[in-house]
Order: C-alpha cells, then structure tokens, then sequence
C-alpha cells in the first residue's frame, strides 16, 4: 500500500504518554509512530489498560503528549493554543464515547445540532444538517424526542449524528458499544461501516470486542502502550 | 455571523434549555427563594420610604404647608403680611396662604399644665393651606369671629391615647376652660371649641386661637410671624422660592423641608440598620444561586465535559450558567415586586402600621427597588459564574472519567 502525504491525515512521531501520581510513574503510551489515513477505518485493539484510550485522547487533542508530535491534517497539534485547539475539535472531529452524554433537557435533533449551532449556523441550516445526520443514523422519526425517550442504542445514534454534524475529517471512537446490547452493538458497527464505504469517513474505533475486528480496515494493536499492527 | 453573536447565542440557547425543559420543581423554587430575598431586600427600604413618606405628608398638611415666608433677619414680626401675599398670590400654582402669629404659652387646666405654641389664623386661610381644619376629633374648628375660644391637639389635651399622655393636660373636653399664660404675661381664660387629631405627635401638640383674639392679646395689628404658602405641586419649593424673591419678597423664605429635619435625621439612624438588611439579603440570594448552579455544574459534570470535548467553549459553558442564574434573579425580582403590590402593600393599606409621623404604609420607591433589581442580578450573576467557572478549570478527561 503507497503512502503519501496526501493520503495522511493523521501522523505520530515518538508519542509517548507518561502519567504521573505521585512517586508512581505509568507509561501509558510508549514511542507510538503511526500514521492513518484517510478514509480509513481503523480499530484501536488491546488489552484492557494497554493503552487505547489514551491513544485516541492524543489524537483527539484531548490530551497533552509528554513527548513526541502528531500532525493532524497538515497542521502539527503542538502549536495550537487552547482555544485554536477546541475551535479544531469542533471543526474537524467527531466524538463518540462509551457514556452517550446527550443533554436530557433537548430534543434529539437539538443535540445534534448543537455544535453546528456552536460553529455559526443559522437555525434553518441547523435543522437541515441536523436532520440530515439524524437520516444518516435512521432516527428521523425522533427528531423531536427526548433522550429519556429512547433506547440506549437510539442514544448512541443521536451521539453519532451529533458527531457527524459538522461533516467531520475525523470520527474518534472509545468503545461506542460497550454499554449496548448486542443487537444495538451490531447497528452501530454497521452504521460505521456504512458512513466509511459511502461517504469515505475516516473512523478510528477503540474496542475491546475481538469479533470487531472483521469489520474494519485496519487494526492497530496496543501492547502496554507500544503499537503491534495487525491486518485487518 | 461573528463569533461572539454566536457564543451568546449558544449560551442562551443553552441556559434556555436547562431552565425551561429542566426541572421545574428547581427552578420554581429557585425562582421563589430569589422572590423572597427580593421582597427581604425591599421591605425594610419601603417601611423608612413609608415613613419618610408619611412624615413629608404631615409636615406639609399639618405643619407647614409648601413654603414658609418668615420675618427677615433681626425682625420679630412681618409687617403689612397683606402686601406679602399681594406679591404671589398671582403665581401660577401657588393656591393658598395663610398669616400666623406664633407664640409661646403656659396653659393650665385644673391641677396640670403645660408649655406650648399657639398659632393665632384666620380660619379662613387657614383652611387654603392646612388640613388640620378637617381633622376635628371633637367640637369643631374656629370661625373668623371667635373671641375667647381655642382648639388644641389631642396630645395637649390628653386623654385620646397620644404618646405624650404624661404631659398632656389629662383628659380636656370641649366646653372646659383652660387658663392660658402667653410669653408676654398676659394671662386669659378660654373655652374649649375643639380637639384635633392628625396622627402627627408635632402637630397634635399645638393650639390654635383667632387672630383677631391674638391681636388684642399682643397688642399688635396687622402683622404676622409667619405666612405659610399652599403650591399645587410637591418638590418644586425652590422655583417658587427664586419667583418671590424676583417679586420682591425680602423677608426669608423656606421650603418645607427645612422643617422636616428631625424626621430625616430619625431615618437616616436606619440606613445602616437597612445596609445590613440589605447586605445579608443579596449574600442569602448569592448563596442560593451559588448552591442551585453548583449542584447543576455536578450533575451535568460528565455532559459538560463532552460538550467540551466535542469543542463548545469554555466561555459557552460558564456564559449558559452566568445566563441561567440571571434568569432566576430577574424571575425572582418580577415575582417580588409582584409579592409586593399585590400582597404586601395591599394588606399595610388595610392594615397600617402606626408610628408618631402617622399611619405609614409600604412606599415602593422606583430607584430603590431598581437599585435592589440590579444588585439582586449581580450577586446573581457573581454566584453563578464562580462554580461553574471552577468547573471548566477541570481538565476535560477528569470532567468526563474522573470520580
Ligand atoms: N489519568 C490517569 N492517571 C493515571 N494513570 C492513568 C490515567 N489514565 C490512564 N492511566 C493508566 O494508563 C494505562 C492505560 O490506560 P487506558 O488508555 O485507559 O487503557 P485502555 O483504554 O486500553 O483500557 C492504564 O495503566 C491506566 O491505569
Ligand atoms: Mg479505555
């Protein structure tokens, strides 16, 4: 497989993550160089405490490197202030976590259109878009449901459509079916499969799910921090 | 659209949210503690208004009318007061006067006595400028003819549960003779016409012959020491008082005010009395609204840590807080000043409290309760933004995973 920069959205150099408490030093993520990229579908794998997560917390710039760069874009992530760093986040990636975090209060196209809302859109264009990515994850119908209405699964979807709201170049993952049943769990690894094959959205995906391995491109996996990859 | 239209829009829509489809029990309850704090902070405020109200009311209707014109300096008396009142009387909005000799007296009744002013008018006038002819408690007011008659207050007469009873005179009716000593020794025997009652201790504690009977007392004619003015507005005292002098008035002239001293003194004692109401008012409210967004910052630390995540601003997030505590002070003011006019100002005009100005009611003054408004919404808007500003100082991985 040829790699050019083009191709490139995401690349690390030497990324190693070192948390500290106290005396007690962890390494969490240990000289990480990789590159992903676009349009792919790439799951994070490992052992529970290898790694995943604070993986994808640098990728996502979410986190603080102790050491090494990450290039996202074109665009090396350690000059970014904070506030160029959220404006980055609300512009170019997408976030689906384990916990579906959908505010209660707002309706399902609401919480989609939230950070749409957060990037300038007039509210017309919101609803369009919003529903647009409530099409895209099959909830049109409840559009104007609370969260309190649906199922966790359907929750998972609004996050989903939330994420995708603002077309994003990146879609991060951690573990988006862990609290699901399987049959929700399967609706959500199809969606992605889908959002990868139809509109080219590159997806990266923590799970611990061994079987989840035959659905994506690419698996990346961590061994106490280190990369060991594997073909998908 | 700029981004800061779009970060205020955010946090309104935001704030609205969380307030209107939160939970309601919250926020009417929140609403009612900052209505309460509201109606606290403005209730001692109305009571010294009222009182200050009360007590410029009495002084003018029962005391002093508008505007004094006294004699000029050195001068006991003003001479020809008739050629005084010729000067204004034409003014626009003055509309009445009335000339007075005032002067000192012993007057004894039976085994008590007692030192007051008596004020010496013509019934006439005297009903222009003064309502003290209307507040007749028994008997009734003098007549321009009336020789060797007097009226006084309750307090001189006694007995009509004033709070000078211990000096008064014991319990005169009309129809007693009272034995009246005036500073210049003369002494007179008068009947009693009338007692008066203005809820007004200072008034209640004069007496009022004619003056016809004053003159052939001072041996004087034709002068006064003092002519009140009557205006038909409150609070323009010193334009009339520039125009007299421009017509030619060179005795002194005084606004009301002057006179007011003793009541205005009484309720500047209770500033500081109401700064501390008033302190303690806007800390219960900021705590109130400190302890509602703080619990609502811990409730929602998770969801706010992936707003943050997904990239909303930090300044969204304390803004949409800021907004919500900001509501509930202004809900809270509405809500007071509705507790006000609706409950409480009705119930102390039916019920008035009574103090020695007279019966006072709550007076609701538009700056006060404008001022409390706004530092009702600051302490608000302070107590807001402290937690949930403490809350976005948290790192967004230990707001969405920490414990
Ligand atoms: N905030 C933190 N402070 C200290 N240690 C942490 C922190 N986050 C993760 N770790 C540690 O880093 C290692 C990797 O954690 P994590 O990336 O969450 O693993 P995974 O997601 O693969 O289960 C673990 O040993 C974990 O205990
Ligand atoms: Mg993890």
């Amino acid at each position: 497989m040829e790699r050019d920069e083009q191709d490139t959205i995401i690349a690390t150099r030497n990324l190693s993550r070192t948390y500290t408490m106290g005396k007690v030093q962890v390494q969490a993520l240990n000289n990480v160089t990789l590159d992903i990229r676009r349009g792919e579908f790439a799951a994070i794998m490992g052992k529970s405490g290898s790694g995943k997560s604070t993986l994808l917390h640098q990728l996502g710039l979410l986190d603080t490197p102790t050491e090494g760069e990450i290039t996202i874009d074109g665009v090396e992530i350690s000059g970014l202030s904070e506030s160029e760093s959220t404006m980055f986040r609300l512009e170019k990636f997408g976030y689906v976590f384990q916990e579906y975090a959908i505010l209660p209060e707002m309706t399902a196209l609401e919480n989609v259109y939230l950070p749409a809302m957060a990037l300038g859109l007039s509210r017309d264009e919101c609803v369009t878009k919003g529903m647009d990515a409530l099409e895209k994850v099959g909830l049109v119908a409840r559009a104007d449901h609370r969260p309190k209405e649906m199922s966790g699964g359907e929750q998972q979807r609004v996050a989903i459509a939330r994420a995708l709201i603002n077309e994003p170049k990146i879609l991060f993952a951690d573990e988006p079916t862990a609290n699901l049943d399987s049959t929700s769990s399967k609706q959500i690894l199809e969606l992605f499969r889908e959002l990868n094959r139809d509109i080219g959205q590159t997806i990266l995906m923590v799970t611990h799910e061994l079987e989840d391995a035959d659905i994506v491109d690419r698996v990346i996996w961590l061994t106490d921090g280190a990369v060991v990859e594997r073909a998908g | 659209m700029t981004s800061t239209t779009t970060e205020l829009k955010v946090s309104a829509f935001l704030a609205y949210k969380f307030t209107a489809k939160g939970n309601r029990g919250t926020t009417l309850l929140t609403i009612l503690i900052m209505a309460l704090a509201f109606v606290n902070l403005m209730f001692t405020t109305s009571v010294f208004d009222g009182m200050g109200d009360a007590t410029e009311k009495q002084v003018i209707d029962t005391l002093y009318s508008n505007i004094v014109i006294e004699p000029a300096d050195e001068e006991v008396y003003i001479a020809n007061p008739d050629s005084v009142v010729k000067k204004i009387i034409n003014v626009p909005g003055v509309i009445g006067t009335s000339a007075q000799y005032v002067t000192g007296a012993t007057i004894a009744y039976e085994e008590q006595s007692g030192a007051w002013s008596i004020r010496a008018v013509d019934p006439d006038d005297e009903r222009t400028v003064s309502l003290v002819p209307d507040m007749m408690v028994e008997g009734e007011y003098l007549s321009k003819y009336d020789r060797g008659e007097i009226i006084i207050g309750t307090e001189i007469a006694g007995g009509h549960g004033g709070s000078l009873e211990h000096t008064s005179l014991g319990g005169v009716v009309v129809g007693d003779t009272l034995e009246v000593t005036f500073t210049n020794g003369v002494r007179r025997e008068y009947r009693v016409k009338g007692i008066f009652d203005t809820n007004f201790i200072q008034a209640n504690q004069l007496a009022y012959v004619t003056e016809k009977e004053m003159e052939s007392v001072l041996g004087i004619h034709d002068m006064a020491s003092q002519i009140l003015v009557k205006t038909d507005t409150k609070g323009e005292e010193d334009r009339f008082l520039k125009q007299f002098v421009e017509l030619g008035v060179h005795e002194d002239i005084k606004p009301w005010t002057v006179y007011a001293g003793i009541v205005a003194t009484l309720t500047q004692s209770f500033d500081a009395l109401n700064a501390l109401t008033g302190a303690i008012g806007f800390f219960v409210a900021g705590i109130t609204i400190f302890i509602v967004i703080y619990v609502s910052t811990v409730s929602k630390r998770r969801q706010m840590g992936i707003l943050r995540a997904i990239g909303i601003k930090e300044s969204i997030i304390i803004r949409s807080y800021v907004f919500q505590a900001v509501f509930y002070a202004v809900c809270g003011c509405i809500a007071g000043l509705v507790i006000m006019f609706a409950i409480l100002v009705p119930y102390f005009i039916k019920h008035p409290m009574v103090f020695p100005m007279g019966n006072v009611t709550l007076l609701i003054e538009q700056k006060a309760a404008i001022m409390r408004s706004i530092g009702l919404i600051i302490s608000a808007a302070i107590a807001g933004f402290l937690p949930s500003w403490r809350a976005v100082r948290e790192t967004i991985l230990d707001a969405i995973w920490g414990d």
